[in-house]
């Protein structure tokens, strides 16, 4: 038998209840020990560690329920992939096969869309900053383009009489609409009447047309109605364009921030319990649309979902590299993943789980990552039994914005592997090297 | 005053009504027969007239008049009268009077009886001729007149048969067997079923009667022996459907009318009364009474104008929409499994034996990691979705979702809700996440809607969903039984039915893009390019329209008639009037449309038999249902894909920006939606 190493003595307290209001006290420890059939060891062997791991299967099935949610109620949705959440291509091909279109808001990301086949028609570009030339192959690739301010208007114009076309255009609209913070910073704002008098000046100019309404009302929305009172503006709004307009809206667009099942900060009900289930989404939306339609045709509903397509299916693995007693008795493990690779570390409380069941009692830790940084803690306070060095740990859920936000910063950036629908895990992504960082340098 | 039209109806109809039919020609004929007396005859026809006038002088109003038991009975005592004294001034006289009598005893005896849901029948008929008969011993006046009924018209044939058909003429007081003999040929043009039990009814009266009395002679000679083919017409096919079971009770009541005629007509002939229908009467409204009243299942509930209409009536109702109106959609959406059925190994048992529990599995578990916290489980936090719509009547939902392995024995229903629903009956939830209902007490509910999410309160070992039907709106109510009204299993789209256990199924989400383009309106006017082999031909017209019940139709130019209706959660067609038309192909073609449109589907239906087969097919497979019910089913197949029903008989299609159905194909045949 191995020796055991020797370590310094601790008091701890231990509660010996049953459960309590805290939950049951036997059942603490969070083990994961594979994804979709691979064990999670046998991942860091293989593909190094840390690395950031999706499963195909877990995004068709958050793909399918929140679209099925919605085309059994509804009978034109389509959604868009917000390239911003998650831009790996490989990722981005997943949604485009499940039938998703592109949603961009960068020149870069629309780039990046076209090179992965899409056409310009099935991309929306969104945001607040369009350069003028990218603008301009946008427009004349038939993109849907989401207008945000009077200046791209005025840039929209030029290009229109440049190309000599009447431009078809979706306008971003924000609105209040009884949730706070308002997103007000993006789009026209509706009450105060900005939205309609852009849309008149479209109008006006005779070189674009309104087709399409499109809000995002915030993100991690914790409560549908907020789309609903969303839902009713636009409807609204719609009607009374094409009354004063004589014209057609074809699509309305409400955007993203449905919730995925994370634990946000501060928030210290389950996730089961707190969080909308999509059939409360497609309800508070589609009986909106329903209930105030009042042209001859249902307009398309476009949705730019993200974060609740990927979060849940994406994973990150980083192994323990060792550990250390702080003088206030509290054990710190020192990770190869830290939170240069988790962007929402500061929002999001993580679900954090062993490879296997360990022996000993629960105590106290916190989890470091490998920086030389003061405030790269994944976790302040967690209660784990005695971890050894090249214990595995999951964390997640992490598919969105976690990997496209991730800093090259002291370490180099991990690989990513996507598990197919076989079960099959394949690198969809290396681990950078030297020469990745240098590249471009001069 | 009456429309021309009405009036001859309002004569002719009664005397159908006699034989439980409903035609006026079978009307027409049947007073000619009666003319075979014409004291009869005209008796009845002056009891008829009386009561219309009686009627109109208190300004009645005409549409009581259409339902013929306020005339009939008149008749009856008209005849009744005829039978007694050949028509004279007096005797007419005496027939006004009894006229008025009659028809207002009726209303009175009807509104007394339909509290408790039983016809009159003829018993005010029985009643009122009884006291006329009395009467009469003393109008010396009138004994000049007295009729000689021995018959003239008779013809030899043995006495079994004989005495059948004389039974019944004497319905119509003709006690001759020509009389008879015509009546009983007219019965089995126009029903076969009527004429089978009038048989049946009949021989076995007689054999109960001749056995008790020890004269199978005598039996034959019993001059009230047609009460045994009133009841057993009654009883089954009437008011009772054509089947097995009521033939047996049938006969059970013509047994028993037997024994009431001979004891009626001890103590009537001491006065000499004639028994006439008081034991049909006695007999049939008894047995209705406690059928009624225990929600008997093969009551005919909806007679129609003859035994085999109101059996084909009846079967495509079961087939097409299920033998109970207790209805309910899944509470939930997507794909669960069925982890208790009715009548199940644990908890649904006894009078909770009506109820379903509800899992939601992946990869045959129930839960993810080792589930041994409630959010390991698939079904914790789903939404739970109304199941009808209606009034929350009572409701609960702060009590603490249990730990795994634990289960709260105390509040054993956990968070619940109860809906009263718009039909009536009660439909419970339990086990809801707490604080998840977003609901209270007194809110309406629309079918579908989400109510709550599905937790793991009371006594409830793992997150599922438990739902059960009462007759009562108190927590703990005994259940009802159910169906569910749509579900999807695989592929296939399954109406009114009851999955089985261990069964994965999907929810019907209604999608309102298809209810909205069927929700026709009263004049909405459809109007069809009609093409043969893709060459134009005409146009085509369908209107919307509705009739006195309310019952909306659409209707071709040639005043063919199909009926619809719109359901919550489907639009189908459940009547046709009419000859061969496109209409009458629509039905074929599109017998019911689900408002769902995610994926591909395929369901049956079951389509009328009329529709379907040739008239004497029909007249077969009606006959051949009374004995197994599975003859009448025509199952055919039909594919929907959201905007195309097909079949083997062609295809139907919807257009979402458009109103109704934009194209009918069949046979080379299409008609196409002109905007």
């Amino acid at each position: 038998m191995e020796k055991l190493a020797y370590e310094k003595p601790t008091i701890n307290k231990i509660d010996f209840a049953m459960a309590s209001k805290y939950g049951s006290p036997i059942n603490t420890q969070k083990v994961r020990t594979e994804i979709d059939g691979i064990s999670v060891n046998e991942l860091t062997e293989k593909f190094g560690s840390p690395i950031f791991v999706f499963s195909e299967r877990k995004m068709e099935e958050l793909y399918n329920n929140l679209y099925s949610a919605f085309s059994s109620r509804y009978p034109d949705v389509q959604f868009g992939w917000s390239y911003k959440t998650n831009y790996l291509n490989a990722i981005c091909k997943v949604f485009h096969r499940l039938g998703s279109c592109a949603e961009v808001v960068s020149e870069f990301e629309y780039q990046k869309a076209r090179a992965l086949g899409i056409e310009g028609k099935d991309i929306i570009f969104n945001g607040p900053y369009k350069p003028y030339e990218d603008l301009k192959i946008a427009v004349q690739e038939g993109a849907k383009i989401h207008v945000d301010n009077l200046f791209e208007l005025d840039d929209l114009e030029k290009i229109a009489t440049e190309l000599g076309i009447v431009i078809p255009l979706a306008i971003r609209i924000n609105m209040d609409i009884g949730v706070y913070p308002q997103w007000s910073r993006f789009g026209f704002n509706y009450e105060n009447g900005d939205a309609y008098e852009a849309i008149e000046r479209m109008y006006k100019s005779k070189k674009m047309k309104l087709v399409g309404i499109h809000s995002h009302i915030g993100t991690f929305m914790l409560d549908a109605n907020a789309y609903r009172n969303a839902t009713t503006i636009i409807m609204q709004l719609k009607e009374q364009v094409e009354r004063d307009f004589n014209s057609e809206i074809a699509y309305i667009d409400l955007g993203g921030g449905f919730a995925s099942k994370s634990n946000l900060k501060g928030i210290y009900q389950s996730t089961d319990v707190i969080i909308p289930t999509p059939d409360d989404y497609a309800e508070a939306i589609t009986n909106v649309i329903y209930d105030l339609n009042k042209s001859e045709n249902l307009p398309k509903l476009y949705l730019e979902t993200g974060r609740a397509l990927i979060d849940e299916a994406g994973y990150l693995l980083t192994s323990v590299h060792g550990y250390k007693r702080f003088p206030d008795g509290k054990k710190g493990y020192i990770l190869d993943a830290g939170v240069n690779l988790l962007y929402t570390s500061t929002w999001y409380n993580f679900n954090i789980e062993t490879d296997k069941h360990y022996e000993g009692e629960n105590e106290p830790s916190l989890l470091n990552g490998p920086l030389c940084m003061n405030i790269d803690i994944i976790e302040e306070n967690i209660t784990l039994p005695p971890l050894n060095r090249g214990t595995v740990l999951s964390i997640s859920p992490v598919g969105a914005y976690n990997y496209t936000q991730a800093m090259q910063f002291i370490r180099y950036k991990p690989a990513a592997v996507l598990i197919d629908r076989g079960g099959k895990a394949r690198c969809i992504k290396e681990v950078d090297d030297l020469a990745t960082i240098n590249y471009k340098e001069i | 005053m009456f429309k021309h039209e009405n009036l001859i109806t309002s004569i002719l109809k009664p005397y159908s009504s006699l034989l439980f039919l409903n035609n006026k020609y079978m009307g027409l004929l049947l007073i000619l027969i009666t003319f075979t007396n014409p004291s009869v005859a005209i008796s009845g026809l002056f009891g008829v007239f009386f009561t219309i006038l009686f009627a109109e002088l208190i300004e009645f109003k005409e549409s009581y008049l259409a339902q013929g038991f306020y005339i009939y009975n008149s008749l009856l005592v008209g005849m009744g009268i005829g039978f007694l004294f050949s028509p004279s001034l007096i005797s007419i006289a005496l027939i006004a009077i009894a006229s008025a009598f009659t028809f207002m005893f009726s209303f009175m005896l009807n509104r007394l009886f339909s509290t408790y849901k039983i016809p009159i029948l003829s018993l005010p008929f029985s009643i009122v001729t009884m006291f006329i008969y009395l009467a009469s011993l003393k109008y010396s006046n009138l004994l000049s007149t007295l009729v000689n009924n021995a018959s003239s018209f008779d013809i030899e044939l043995p006495l079994i048969i004989s005495g059948f058909l004389k039974s019944f003429g004497t319905i119509f007081f003709l006690p001759s067997n020509i009389a008879g003999l015509a009546i009983a040929l007219l019965v089995l043009y126009f029903s076969r079923i009527l004429f089978i039990m009038a048989v049946s009814g009949y021989y076995f009266g007689i054999m109960v009667h001749s056995y008790l009395i020890g004269s199978y002679e005598q039996a034959l000679y019993n001059p009230y022996a047609f009460n045994y083919i009133l009841v057993a017409v009654a009883l089954c096919g009437v008011f009772l459907l054509p089947t097995w079971k009521n033939y047996i009770l049938a006969l059970i009541g013509v047994a028993i009318s037997v024994m009431l005629t001979d004891a009626i007509s001890i103590l009537f002939s001491y006065y000499s009364i004639p028994v006439f229908t008081l034991p049909f009467n006695i007999t049939v409204i008894t047995f209705i009474f406690i059928l009624s009243s225990t929600y008997y299942k093969e009551f005919n509930a909806e007679i129609k104008s003859s035994p085999e209409e109101s059996l084909s009536n009846y079967l495509s109702k079961i087939f097409r929409f299920g033998k109970t109106h207790v209805k309910l959609s899944l509470p939930f959406s997507g794909e669960w499994q069925v982890y208790q059925a009715f009548n199940d190994e644990w908890t649904h048992k006894g009078e909770y034996r009506y109820a379903y529990d509800f899992v939601k599995t992946k990869d045959g578990k129930t839960y993810a990691n080792d589930g041994l916290y409630a959010s390991d489980y698939y079904a914790f936090g789903e939404s739970i979705l109304a199941p009808v719509s209606g009034y929350v009547v009572a409701a609960q939902h702060d009590l603490v979702d249990n730990i795994i392995g634990e289960v709260d024995r105390i509040n054993n229903w956990g968070n619940h809700i109860i809906i009263k629903s718009d039909s009536g009956f009660f439909v419970e939830i339990s086990h809801l996440m707490q604080y998840s209902l977003t609901y209270k007490v007194g809110d309406y509910i629309e079918a579908n809607a989400i109510i709550a999410k599905c937790g793991n309160s009371g006594y409830s070992p793992e997150p599922h969903i438990h739902i059960q039907a009462q007759y009562l709106g108190v927590l703990g109510g005994f259940t009802q039984e159910f169906c569910f009204s749509e579900y999807i299993q695989g592929e296939q789209l399954i109406f009114n039915s009851v999955p089985k256990k261990g069964k994965s199924l999907r929810a019907v989400i209604k999608d309102r893009s298809i209810s909205s383009r069927l929700h026709f309106i009263l004049d909405d006017v459809f109007e069809y390019e009609l093409y043969k082999n893709n060459i134009y031909v005409s146009s085509v017209k369908f209107c919307v329209k509705m009739n006195a019940y309310s019952q909306f139709y659409l209707q071709d130019e040639l005043g063919n008639e199909l009926y619809f209706y719109n359901d919550t959660k489907q639009f189908y067609f459940y009547n046709y009037q009419g000859e061969e038309s496109h209409l009458k192909w629509l039905f074929k073609l599109a017998p019911r449309i689900p408002f769902v449109s995610s994926q591909a589907l395929n369901f049956v239906d079951y389509l009328p038999v009329y529709l379907v087969k040739s008239k004497l097919q029909s007249v077969v497979i009606e006959l051949l249902s009374t004995l197994n019910q599975n003859i009448y089913k025509q199952e055919h197949h039909y594919d929907f894909d959201g905007r195309c029903i097909r079949s083997e008989y062609g295809k139907v299609c919807l257009e979402s920006a458009n109103k109704a159905l934009t194209l009918i194909s069949y046979n080379h045949t299409e008609l196409r939606r002109k905007l």
